[in-house]
């Protein structure tokens, strides 16, 4: 089937097999490989990115469900000069990461909600991720940095 | 001893023990990191497997004649087209030990499911795993083997060369264990089923293979030792090891279960040799729930006698290792109950102790180290005593544990583990004071009276680090240790060091940069960490069992001591002042409190490679050293402490005040050390309470999602305190101890009894694990 769908701002128009995954699509067919593939059916949200502003798993959705639609990854998330998002300093400042796998994931999944301007304390972060594993961190790093990149996030906001 | 003063290093002070933000962190938190499944070469094909769906059969027939026939289908590949690969076998030279070696691919037995048996390699994944569903095995069953406790009471045999299904088996005897059980005031006994684990990294394991026309392999492995893997994959290839390149691209986790080769990764590189191109196989999850590797299943049970005043007078223990089908691995199944029985005194006076250790073979998935190997079960079980023990003598658990913990000074075990000194009681005194013990009977009681149950658990750890070739001795499987690397400074004055550690998350770039700095006074930027490719250098055992801090830390440190000395001796030469007046600083050598006499390490460089005259003085030239670097054991120690609530009615448990202190002797990168001791703790937690992989009784998975197999969500813990207590190894280089399972090996007691304390109203023990909604529901119903 063919399908139109815009990547990261950029439009794309792909010949695709029905049954190909959009996780597939975004890394094999784009090279947009910073988005993971850890379970492949809906758990662990390794794979998130948004769709049309929502954080969904790429491995449960096919690319053809993606057709006319926007879909943004982690390497979206920067600025164009290379400037972190305030939510990427904090995982490294907090200690939110080891082996890397499941942080494009959970930067994925936190980022409406850290963008959304309110600051969120240390009980919602934690509810934020509880849909993500993680193998390495043991969870607080992740929580901390949610909760300091909410909070800057809301501050600039502010002085906005 | 006088080695780690000689090495405090005169450089950049302070880096040692910095909490330097990682380097790592820049390209993992844009999407720039480079797993093995993003690694691109032209012309790529994929490898899926057909699998057994038999615990234990003879294969009567393959037919892949439609698979060979299929759309985008490059090669299938049976135990015939790998038959001149030679079987994996581990290396260890063990008498009472009967190797079971693996095929690559089996070509008349399956002795568990999810074993490969064809491979099939096409243009995409999705058109592999198309052809793989047209395989054809006809299976005749044979009975299977599940029950590693009943494993050699007439049951079939897994191999006809290995009686019983029983392929180790080891013991030990003291003189007075017998009497120290007679005498006894109180003994307590405990048999537990130890659950079936996984690793589970958020990265499966995975292979890139590319041979090139003149026959030299090139391997991308996810993988935490590649000189390791090298070698067997030369043993299995027959070919020299030079001919064999391994390089790990960045690792999505390990925690021990891929330190090894398997059939997987053969039949890749036996594909990409008939192809001519290059083929990857990424295992899926559901692959690795189901045959990744296993770890820790075990059947034990163990004593403990205590006299009247609660002191321990002696051990007693039997293990039983559920090794799975075959004992292939380096350390395979035997790993965890030697450990287990090695490592069983732990943190206390031990004066007697016998044990005896089985491994035997089962219809069930090869097991793996994982995280703590052995160690948590047996810290788990006597925990678990001590608290029983406790209640049967009337002395308060804790101050049980106190008078049976080890004195601080180096001492050796019953087992003979050469423990080098540590914190053992003021780590216990510290978790204590923090997770406020002393009121804790206060908050109880008010807790009880609202209808709440509430309890503790204090786990008091030891944890064998150093794992070099004595600690390999006296854990019980002697398997030399190797370690050997370099370090230079190059002509533009920039340091590199080549590392044959293998970083999997633990931020090796970061941390060893943070010694080779501080020794050489430069930036930590002006430090390349090589590592993570066979090329990278000489030889090394990789990173497993909390080693690196001290083989890879260690190493660093001692070679960027002796470069240290290299270049001093160089500008000694051109500053024509004697060596012990020179001091390294800001990138430059000079003679100290002189600004104006120095020179730039880059001058330094320049002058030992072209300079004729500095050549000769040095009698070689450049500045490169290389070092090989072997340690005596260590041992870090610590002590968690944890609160619970119970729901009596539901058997839901939650994770309250969460407390570790870590005793690693000196760190090399506090937020480092943190991060795994807050990542092991949460394993530990899920170890208790969420993961098994369980068979059914005909042998078939039943865990084989992340719906089923149950790993900690952020929802599932609370926030862990972590506190530091620093008292450097004696014996090692720099006095790094090492650590990363600590906190994974006591946290299950912790929790564990923490439950039971809850519980003890309604006279609940812990017999069964993990301690699911649906045990502790059971285990109260059992109490009433």
């Amino acid at each position: 089937m063919r399908i139109t769908l815009t990547v990261n701002g950029r439009r794309h128009e792909l010949e695709v097999e029905d049954r190909r995954l959009l996780c597939d699509l975004l890394r094999e067919d784009l090279g947009l490989t910073g988005t993971k593939i850890g379970c492949a059916h809906g758990v662990c949200g390794s794979c998130t990115v948004h769709v049309d502003g929502r954080a969904v798993r790429s491995c449960t959705m096919l690319a053809v469900q993606a057709d006319g639609r926007a879909v943004r990854t982690v390497e979206d998330v920067a600025a164009a000069d290379g400037t972190l998002h305030p939510l990427q300093a904090a995982f490294s400042q907090e200690h939110a990461l080891q082996c890397g796998f499941c942080t494009p994931g959970f930067l994925m999944t936190a980022l409406p909600a850290v963008e959304a301007g309110a600051p969120l304390d240390a009980q919602q972060a934690r509810a934020l991720v509880a849909g993500n594993i993680c193998r390495c961190t043991g969870y607080d790093g992740i929580v901390n940095a949610v909760v300091h990149a909410s909070a800057s996030c809301a501050a600039a906001r502010e002085t906005r | 001893m006088a080695a780690q003063e000689e090495l405090r290093p005169a450089g950049e002070p302070g880096l040692i023990g910095a909490r330097v933000r990682r380097r790592e962190d820049g390209r993992m938190v844009v999407g720039a990191a480079r797993y093995v499944a993003d690694v691109e070469l032209p012309r790529s094909c994929e490898a899926a497997f057909v699998r057994s769906s038999s615990p234990h059969a003879r294969i009567v027939a393959v037919d892949v004649e439609a698979a060979r026939a299929a759309p985008g289908v490059l090669a299938v590949l049976t135990a015939a087209e790998m038959a001149q690969i030679r079987p994996l076998a581990d290396l260890i030279e063990l008498e009472q030990s009967i190797k079971t070696p693996r095929p690559a691919l089996p070509a008349d037995r399956v002795r568990y499911v999810g074993e490969p048996v064809v491979a099939v390699i096409a243009e995409s994944r999705y058109a592999a795993e198309d052809a793989a569903e047209l395989v054809v095995v006809d299976y005749e069953e044979l009975e299977p083997v599940l029950d590693a406790g009943r494993a050699s009471d007439g049951a079939p045999l897994l191999f006809e060369h290995v009686p019983d299904n029983v392929y180790f088996r080891s013991q030990q005897r003291t003189d007075g264990t017998d009497a120290a059980f007679a005498s006894a005031a109180v003994v307590v006994t405990r048999a537990l089923h130890v659950n079936r684990q996984l690793a589970s990294a958020m990265e499966t394991r995975g292979v890139v293979a590319r041979v090139e026309p003149d026959g030299r392999l090139t391997c991308w492995l996810s993988s935490q030792a590649p000189f390791q893997q090298r070698y067997l994959l030369a043993l299995a290839l027959g070919m020299p090891e030079t001919q064999i390149q391994v390089i790990v691209p960045d690792v999505g986790g390990a925690f021990g279960p891929k330190d090894f080769i398997f059939p997987e990764d053969l039949c890749v590189i036996r594909a990409a040799m008939l192809l001519g191109r290059p083929v990857r196989w990424i295992e899926d999850r559901q692959e690795n729930l189901m045959a990744g590797s296993h770890a820790k299943e075990q059947q034990l049970e163990v004593g403990l006698a205590f006299d009247g005043d609660g002191r321990l007078l002696g051990m007693r223990g039997r293990f039983v290792g559920d090794t799975g089908a075959f004992a292939y691995s380096a350390p395979a199944g035997l790993v965890d109950v030697m450990f287990t029985a090695q490592s069983l005194p732990g943190p206390y006076v031990v004066p007697e102790y016998d044990y005896d250790v089985v491994g035997v073979l089962t219809n069930k998935t090869p097991v793996a180290p994982y995280r703590g190997v052995g160690i948590t079960a047996a810290q788990t079980v006597r925990e678990l005593l001590f608290d029983e023990a406790a209640r049967r003598l009337g002395i308060e658990r804790v101050e049980l544990r106190r008078r049976n913990l080890l004195a601080d000074a180096p001492s050796t075990s019953v087992t003979g583990q050469e423990y080098d000194g540590g914190s053992y009681l003021a780590a216990m005194e510290m978790a204590l004071e923090r997770i406020d013990y002393a009121g804790f009977p206060a908050r109880q009681a008010a807790a009880r009276a609202a209808g709440r149950h509430l309890g503790v658990g204090v786990s008091p750890f030891v944890e064998g680090t150093s794992l070099g070739t004595l600690a390999r001795l006296q854990s019980g499987f002697p398997m030399p240790s190797h370690d050997n690397l370099w370090a230079t400074v190059d002509l533009t004055g920039a340091v590199t060091v080549g590392v044959p550690t293998c970083s999997h998350g633990q931020g090796h770039a970061t941390a060893f940069a943070q010694v080779a700095a501080e020794v050489l006074g430069v930036g930590v930027d002006d430090v390349r960490v090589v590592e993570r490719d066979t090329e990278s250098a000489p030889w090394g055992m990789g990173t497993y069992a909390s080693r690196s801090a001290v083989f890879g830390g260690g190493g660093v440190l001692k070679a960027a001591t002796k470069l240290r000395e290299r270049i001093v001796q160089v500008a000694s030469l051109l500053l024509d002042a004697p060596p012990e007046a020179l001091v390294l600083e800001g990138g430059f050598v000079g003679i100290g409190g002189v600004p104006e006499a120095r020179i730039p390490l880059a001058g330094v460089a320049g002058a030992a490679h072209f300079d004729p005259g500095v050549r000769e003085a040095l009698g070689e030239s450049g500045l490169r050293v290389s070092v090989f670097h072997d340690s005596p054991p260590a041992y870090s120690n610590g002590c968690i402490a944890v609160e619970v609530e119970v729901d009596p009615e539901l058997g839901l448990i939650t994770i309250g005040r969460t407390i570790a202190i870590e005793d690693c002797g000196t760190m090399l990168n506090p937020t480092i050390v943190e991060g795994q001791v807050r990542g092991g703790l949460v394993q530990g937690i899920g170890a208790a309470l969420l993961e098994e992989a369980v068979y059914d009784d005909g042998g078939q998975p039943l865990t084989t999602t992340y719906m089923d197999y149950l790993l900690p969500r952020s929802s599932d813990v609370a926030p862990i305190e972590v506190g530091h207590i620093v008292t450097p190894s004696p014996r090692t280089l720099g006095g790094m101890k090492g650590m990363a399972e600590g906190s994974s090996i006591a946290a299950p007691a912790a929790v564990l009894n923490a439950v039971a304390d809850a519980l003890s109203p309604f006279g609940f023990s812990v017999q069964r694990l993990p301690l699911s909604p649906q045990a502790v529901w059971d285990g109260l119903r059992a109490a009433a």
